[in-house]
């Protein structure tokens, strides 16, 4: 793209380097203040949505924002738009620059962070997915919606591809850039009398296992028919990768510099001490296969880290201010600025272990299967308590094997309790997106199935 | 806003699909102006201001639906955008098993404008944040927390509406709202109190909507709160119980297991892979018991304050009143012009799009419980013998068809011989919805009814964020299943 106000074209980034380049700079320089800090993430994406086995909502949208915040001192504000026209960055300058006049002080402010150098990742940009038009979605979202028919199944889900660039400038003389791009299919396959789950995540839409991902919803769609009801209570479980995600996500927003400032986290005060079985948690901004990028939303490298390693707490991630106040290094963790969540880890993997998903579920005399999680929501955090219903393929496994398809169990469960409990790890990680997958893409995770000893379900649903 | 210049390059949009190929489309542009500001631990943690507008174009084109959305408000960027919508259409009726059908709508040319007393983006800043100051800093005379904060939220959405069938719909939506936490830690515990609900409280109207719930004045006994929960009693484990719930603990009840499943889409299967179904299937319309005698349920997007009121919704169709469940009996849906004409029936104009870049999909408007004739709160505890009172929302989950629930409250107190008794800490319910609704035998009068607001609802993909109302005074439920977590 040329210039900001002008159509888009091109398979490549969005904007590209010089050009958010030139419009952070014109930002900063407007601004009147002691310093100042420019992000913009421009993004572009497509959704083709389906449902009962045909497309029914198919969108695509150009978004773009501009972050300004200024400090006058110990005066902080910040202002966002989407306009990047002169007009609209001369705007979003001067009202930043006018609120840090009013705003109170904030003695614990300690300034900007000073630019630091950013190694090189590896490459998250893939053109393929850059260049996807509606119909190349449209017949990836056929492939999926055909054979469920063949299967007397109805398709639910989507196909999507993103472009994403990212872009931190300030006074200082902080710069970085990372064009990214995403593309994801997710398929509920759904029967009268049960459903299944698969989830697909590639850079490359050429890459996407779309397939794959149809063929693993339909076949296991298959078997979930007719759900028998299994007791409430404590069960050995295998969890797919699906669920992984989701433990993986709860325990990461407790891994963090802030939620051992507020007395949160399950690791606060237990760092060199073992909170879980024997897994390792890293997260890891140079990933290849993962959504790579070594920076944060204030332009500070991203260190590797290992979290949580053979179950004994190592680290918590953290921003600039966080690590400030708390007297600790900063990791370079800072997400896109907001009130609540100044840090996270963007790229967790838990490692994989050796075993194949058939090997973890032979490992099971009797037990439980579970394809995805559903509304998981903390019920304690302290003590990662979270509620959550399973959902599109949950079954009975006896004497290791799968024997039939069970109804959908709510739990309430301690995660990392629930690790201290691990008997195996699957050898495959699966590359998968937080849920919201279209607002800013800020973290990837890379996940394995896992075998637990125990998971508490505490109540049983209709289906 | 005069949108001149908007409406002449809505005029271009709807030409440009029509001339590629368009059946029908509709142009929203939107602008949409927020602050949010935080105290917290006695510093300013941040003050945000934010402005994003934008447009987006919904066609049908060959028997498919489009959606196409830009910031970029140039007539190239309208032409493109338009053009691409009718592209993205045809690619649609690649999987086409039957021709969208909508349900009329009378095109109107109107305007709308949420009522407001005090402007809050007029008022001085200063007066703003230092509400927020004063409540945070009477938080921390409470001895023992570990964490206090108080936020407002404000918002101005300003929005035209233009579609191929006539219609030229200008709207101007004005919300604010807010609160104050404080959090105790202590032998791992961690517990919060949040007032007046959590710190997303929110109302349709200006700096009114915040300033009656007297946040400093209320600061004490909410940090009181928190301290004295981390010794107070555990939740009773895993026993059937009589359960009060105040009015902000039963507006989310009311939305996760009525709102959601009486929402057509779902019904109809459109959102099955991700916000799942409902149990509330079209066969069971007019006639199924969902809740006792007591429940009466309203969908209405003209309440006063109700963050679902509005003129017109984003498909044109005006605000309505009606019934979601009269007397117990399930008799009405939220629908859209679409999802309407399946049932044969006019949409009662819930279709709502999270700014200019988000297709319109049905949303709650305000969907609340009505007052019945139980009295004051007060009134509700002497009467009840033995049960728990829970109060404000701390966790919530519900199932894909919205029948199997559990949520925890921040605060519970004891009822003993209808008075109110021992504080409890970590309280939880779960039930099954129709159950659960059909175990109520009384509902505050209409005094403790309040307007509650859900500002953080999540549905469609791409993720989309609506803002809904939820009337609701608290209630009584016999035989709950109580306790989940020692």
């Amino acid at each position: 793209m040329s210039v900001a106000g002008e159509r888009v074209t091109s398979a490549g980034p969005l904007f590209g380097e010089a050009e958010l380049r030139r419009i952070a700079h014109d930002a900063l320089r407007q601004t009147d203040g002691d310093a100042a800090e420019a992000v913009i993430v421009a993004r572009t994406g497509g959704l083709t949505r389906f449902a009962n086995a045909a497309i029914h909502q198919n969108v695509a949208s150009l978004e773009a924002t501009l972050r300004v915040r200024v400090a006058r001192g110990t005066r902080v504000a910040t202002q966002a738009t989407d306009r990047l026209d002169p007009e609209g960055v001369r705007a979003v300058a001067r009202s930043a620059s006018e609120l840090a006049r009013l705003v109170p002080e904030n003695p614990q402010f300690a300034g900007l962070p000073a630019p630091r150098p950013i190694p090189p990742a590896p490459t998250a940009f893939a053109e393929r997915t850059a260049s996807a038009s509606p119909l190349d979605r449209a017949k990836a979202a056929k492939l999926v919606c055909d054979p469920a028919r063949a299967k007397k199944l109805r398709a639910a889900g989507f196909v999507s591809t993103n472009v994403q660039e990212i872009a931190i400038a300030s006074t200082l003389g902080t710069w970085a850039y990372s064009p990214e791009t995403t593309s994801e299919v997710q398929i509920a396959a759904i029967g009268d009398a049960g459903s299944a789950f698969a989830h697909r995540v590639a850079l490359d839409f050429d890459a996407l296992d779309v397939r794959g991902a149809a063929d693993e919803a339909i076949s296991k769609a298959v078997r979930a028919q007719g759900p028998r009801e299994l007791a409430a209570g404590e069960y050995e479980v295998v969890l797919e990768p699906y669920c992984v995600r989701d433990i993986v996500g709860f325990l990461g927003q407790q891994l963090t510099g802030l939620a051992v400032e507020e007395g949160r986290s399950f690791v606060g005060g237990r760092l060199g001490q073992r909170v879980t079985g024997p897994v390792t948690l890293v997260d890891d901004p140079f990933d290849p296969s993962g959504l790579a990028r070594a920076f944060d939303f204030e332009g500070q490298p991203s260190d590797r880290l290992a979290l949580i390693e053979d179950g004994v707490a190592r680290a918590v991630v953290y921003d600039s201010g966080t690590a400030h106040r708390t007297g600790n290094r900063n990791t370079g963790h800072a997400l896109f600025p907001n009130a609540f969540a100044p840090a996270s880890a963007m790229h967790l993997r838990l490692e994989a272990g050796t075993k194949t998903r058939e090997e973890l579920i032979r490992g099971v005399k009797r037990g439980v299967l579970v394809t995805r999680f559903w509304y998981t929501r903390w019920v304690h955090q302290l003590r990662t308590i979270v509620t959550g219903m399973t959902r599109d393929g949950t079954f009975a496994i006896e004497d290791g094997e799968i024997a039939y398809p069970v109804k959908n169990f709510r739990f309430t469960q301690s995660y990392h309790e629930a690790l201290a409990g691990v008997r195996g790890i699957g050898r495959d990680l699966e590359l998968l997106l937080p849920a919201d997958a279209f607002g800013i893409q800020a973290a990837s995770q890379r996940v394995p199935a896992l075998h637990l000893a125990s998971f508490a379900f505490t109540g049983v649903t209709a289906h | 806003m005069t949108w001149a210049h908007e409406r002449d390059l809505a005029r271009r949009a709807l030409d440009t699909a029509r001339t590629r190929g368009a059946a029908y489309a509709d142009v929203r542009f939107v602008r949409r102006t927020t602050e949010d500001s935080l105290v917290k631990n006695g510093r300013i943690e941040t003050v945000d201001r934010g402005e994003t507008f934008g447009f987006g174009v919904r066609a049908i084109a060959d028997g498919g639906w489009g959606f196409a959305a830009s910031q970029i408000t140039t007539a190239a960027e309208v032409d493109r955008v338009a053009a691409l919508a009718v592209e993205i259409a045809q690619a649609s009726a690649l999987t086409k098993l039957a021709e969208p059908l909508l349900s009329p709508v009378r095109p109107v040319v109107a305007e709308y404008a949420t009522p407001v007393e005090v402007d809050a983006f007029a008022l001085p800043f200063e007066e703003r944040i230092g509400l927020l100051v004063a409540a945070e800093e009477a938080l921390r005379r409470q001895p023992g927390l570990r964490t206090t904060r108080a936020r407002y939220a404000i918002q101005r959405e300003e929005k035209l509406f233009l579609s191929s069938e006539g219609a030229d719909i200008v709207q101007t939506l004005s919300e604010c709202g807010g609160g104050i936490a404080a959090e105790a830690t202590g032998d791992g515990e961690l517990q919060i109190r949040t007032y007046p609900d959590g710190l997303r409280f929110q109302n349709s109207g200006g700096w009114e909507c915040l300033a009656a719930w007297d946040l400093v004045g209320n600061a004490p006994r909410i940090a009181q709160d928190a301290v004295a929960l981390l010794t107070a009693k555990s939740c009773p484990q895993d026993v059937r119980t009589t359960v009060i719930l105040t009015g902000n603990q039963l507006s989310l009840q009311c939305h996760e297991s009525c709102g959601h499943p009486i929402e057509l889409d779902r019904v109809l299967g459109s959102e099955a892979a991700m916000a799942g179904t409902s149990f509330l299937t079209t066969d069971r319309l007019g006639s199924f018991r969902y809740g006792s005698e007591h429940i009466n349920i309203r969908i209405d997007s003209t309440s006063p304050r109700g963050l679902g009121t509005f003129g017109y919704d984003d498909e044109g169709v005006p605000a309505s009143d009606g019934w979601a469940v009269k007397d117990g009996v399930f008799v009405g849906y939220l629908m859209s012009r679409e999802t309407a004409a399946a049932l044969g029936t006019t949409s009662n104009g819930t279709m709502r799009a999270d700014g200019w870049s988000r297709l319109p999909i049905i949303r709650m408007t305000n969907v609340s419980v009505m007052p019945g004739r139980a009295g004051s709160l007060d009134d509700l505890i002497a009467d009840t013998d033995d049960g728990i009172l829970m109060d404000t929302n701390r966790s919530w989950s519900i199932d894909d068809r919205r029948l199997n629930f559990q949520f925890g409250t921040e605060i519970a107190w004891e009822i003993k011989k209808g008075k109110r008794g021992d504080m409890i800490r970590n309280p939880t319910y779960t039930g099954v919805t129709p159950e659960f609704w059909g175990s109520c035998d009384a509902v505050c009068s209409e005094g403790e009814w309040v307007m509650w607001g859900t500002p953080n609802c999540g549905k469609g993909q791409p993720g989309q964020t609506a803002h809904t109302g939820h009337g609701a005074a608290p209630a009584r439920f016999r035989n709950v299943r109580v306790g989940v977590v020692k």
